[in-house]
């Protein structure tokens, strides 16, 4: 009862959208976003400031804009990172298999029992900084679910007819691994990476919120809420709703196009 | 079988946990300066080598790190997490007086998502391509892209500040007498995030293993006997769940996750807010404990799990495979 394969369109072009605006959004932003008018504080959205301004009178749309750089930036420096050492990891794992996986497994095991946010927030604790630090942290902690992946697709090639073919005609290691089966996860990788990038939004974003991600004077979508925080208090809804509206539709298009694919694959997440 | 089968689950659980403590204190030991600069603080200028020294000696500084290791292990299974470095207190007493808030907090969500859930996901798994089916697919998808804290401050927005009916933070009302009643009417908004952001993921995950079940041959065979479709369900439900709880096991830590960003927003005491505190203000005794305290009872609840799925696959119980 699988449904024919249809290409999200609409979600991709909405993604490659917000995209596009935040790399340019120094170019696009109406407002330096830093700029502070205090004749203009807590101004509700209106035909200058189309998002309103915050509590030192900066443009809240082009905050926005800035802000999301910093958002996918950090999430596409770590997803980067965590897939390389899913992958690693995950295939070692896999293909030696017997005492090395078990000892893998049971480590991947502690993990993956203590949520991922508490270890990100340890590791914040020891070494709180820059956004490439954070990008850092995030990668390294990130990774858990690939590397299940990717070890039970090798698990599954490694037994299948070309690789032992592969093997018998003594195929270098390195081939087999990186042309046989590595290649062969690709697809399932491309999904799970798909995932992780949602995910790792997520993290960026709640750890901005609790205060303890990028530095609150850089605009993220995170740290915008922190601040929004109190600024519902003196009736400024629209500091509330727009930083996580902005941060709702990425993750939904990210997630849409994520299912779409894990559908047309084989892989199960 | 059952025993054997539960020992070693038993045994895995604890490699897992001696794996987190290991992870806690390493975390910990590579944090920039150590417990004896951060005892001396200020009066670094003053104090000569010697005394340093000797205090060093006194936190036990001077062994190797893994004696360090074992030492806090061994204090630690007796209860003895040291002391908090800010407020002086035992960290076990900040833990244990936090513990229960979250517990309910936790307890609570996860009761309400999966009576909810198995609910939702049967209705729409049974009846396949109606409006319910499709709608439930479109709010797990909706729902797990909603950053729970942004729906907190929605919520806050709506309940707590335009129509006054809620509170937006605390556990109970200063003025109040701090009962029951009091409690479940604190706890009302903090709940409805957590159990909003995962409702639809569970709901859809049982969904779809009711709709697998429902195509496979014992049900058809059931039908064309004239079973009742009353009993058909009861069978599919039976048979669906089984992944179903595998999956909430699997999840639990993210509930864990969830509720740090939760009770932060509500100014809910318990081991989340904690947690965020201890990272804020450096206080590395509490957030060790706090790390540990959330593993041992990640691992409870995977046992629990374990033991559920037991009673609930007969397959298990008679000595098949695991």
């Amino acid at each position: 009862m699988r449904t024919q394969r249809k290409y999200p369109l609409f979600w991709i072009v909405l993604l490659a959208l917000i995209f596009t605006t935040t790399i340019f959004s120094s170019l696009l932003a109406p407002f330096e976003p830093n700029a502070m008018d205090m004749n203009q504080i807590y101004k509700a959205p209106n035909a200058t400031h189309l998002l309103g301004t915050d509590q030192l009178g900066r443009d809240v749309l082009s905050r926005l804009l800035v802000g999301g750089k910093v958002t996918l930036f950090i999430a596409i420096i770590s997803v980067v990172l965590s897939s390389i050492i899913g992958i690693i990891y995950g295939g070692i794992s896999g293909y030696f298999g017997g005492a090395i996986d078990a000892v893998m497994m049971r480590i991947l095991e502690a993990f993956l029992t203590i949520p991922s946010l508490v270890i990100v927030l340890a590791l914040q604790a020891i070494m709180q900084g820059s956004v490439w630090r954070m990008a850092m942290i995030m990668g390294v902690t990130g990774w858990f679910v690939t590397a299940r992946i990717v070890r039970s697709e090798f698990i599954r090639l490694k037994e299948l007819e070309f690789v032992q073919m592969a093997k018998m005609f003594r195929t270098p290691l390195w081939k087999i691994l990186f042309g046989h089966l590595l290649r062969n996860c690709i697809p399932a990788i491309f999904v799970v990476t798909i995932f992780n990038f949602a995910g790792a939004i997520f993290t960026e974003v709640s750890l901005s919120f609790l205060g303890i991600g990028v530095p609150p004077a850089t605009p993220s979508w995170g740290t915008m809420l922190y601040t929004a925080q109190n600024d519902l208090l003196v009736g400024a809804w629209w500091m509330g709703l727009f930083p996580g509206l902005f941060i709702f539709v990425t993750i939904l298009c990210v997630q849409v196009i994520g299912g779409t694919f894990k559908q047309g694959g084989r892989s199960h997440i | 079988m059952i025993a054997k089968w539960l020992g070693k689950r038993v045994i895995m659980g604890t490699i897992v946990l001696i794996i987190v403590s290991f992870l806690s204190f390493f975390m910990m030991h590579a944090a920039p300066g150590n417990p004896a600069t951060a005892y001396y603080g200020g009066n670094a200028q003053t104090l000569t080598t010697g005394e340093k020294e000797r205090i060093e000696q006194a936190f036990g500084l001077d062994k190797p790190v893994l004696f360090q290791y074992g030492t806090w292990l061994g204090e630690a299974l007796q209860g003895n997490l040291g002391y908090s470095a800010k407020e002086g207190r035992p960290v076990s007493t900040i833990l244990l007086e936090r513990l229960p808030n979250t517990l309910q907090l936790i307890v609570l969500t996860l009761f309400l998502v999966t009576i909810t859930s198995i609910w939702l996901g049967l209705q729409a798994g049974m009846k396949e391509g109606s409006l319910l089916d499709r709608g439930l697919s479109i709010f797990s998808i909706a729902s797990s892209a909603i950053p729970p804290f942004w729906l907190g401050i929605l919520f806050i927005m709506v309940f707590s500040i335009t129509l006054g009916w809620l509170p937006s933070s605390g556990m109970n009302d200063v003025r109040g007498d701090g009962g029951l009643v009091d409690r479940l009417y604190h706890m009302v908004l903090p709940l409805t995030v957590l159990v909003i952001s995962h409702v639809g993921i569970f709901a859809r995950f049982l969904q779809d293993s009711v709709k697998v079940e429902n195509h496979s041959y014992y049900v058809q065979v059931a039908r064309a006997n004239g079973v009742s479709e009353r009993e058909i369900r009861s069978m599919i439900l039976r048979n669906a769940v089984i992944p179903y709880i595998n999956y909430v096991g699997v999840t639990i830590p993210s509930f864990f996750g969830g509720s740090i960003v939760v009770e932060t927003l509500f100014s809910w005491s318990g081991l989340g807010q904690l947690l965020v505190k201890s990272v804020m203000v450096k206080d590395f005794p509490v957030l060790m404990g706090a790390i540990l305290i959330i593993g041992v009872v990640v691992v409870i609840c995977l046992f629990i799990i374990d033991v559920l799925m037991i009673c609930l696959n007969p397959r298990l119980r008679r000595g098949g495979f695991v």
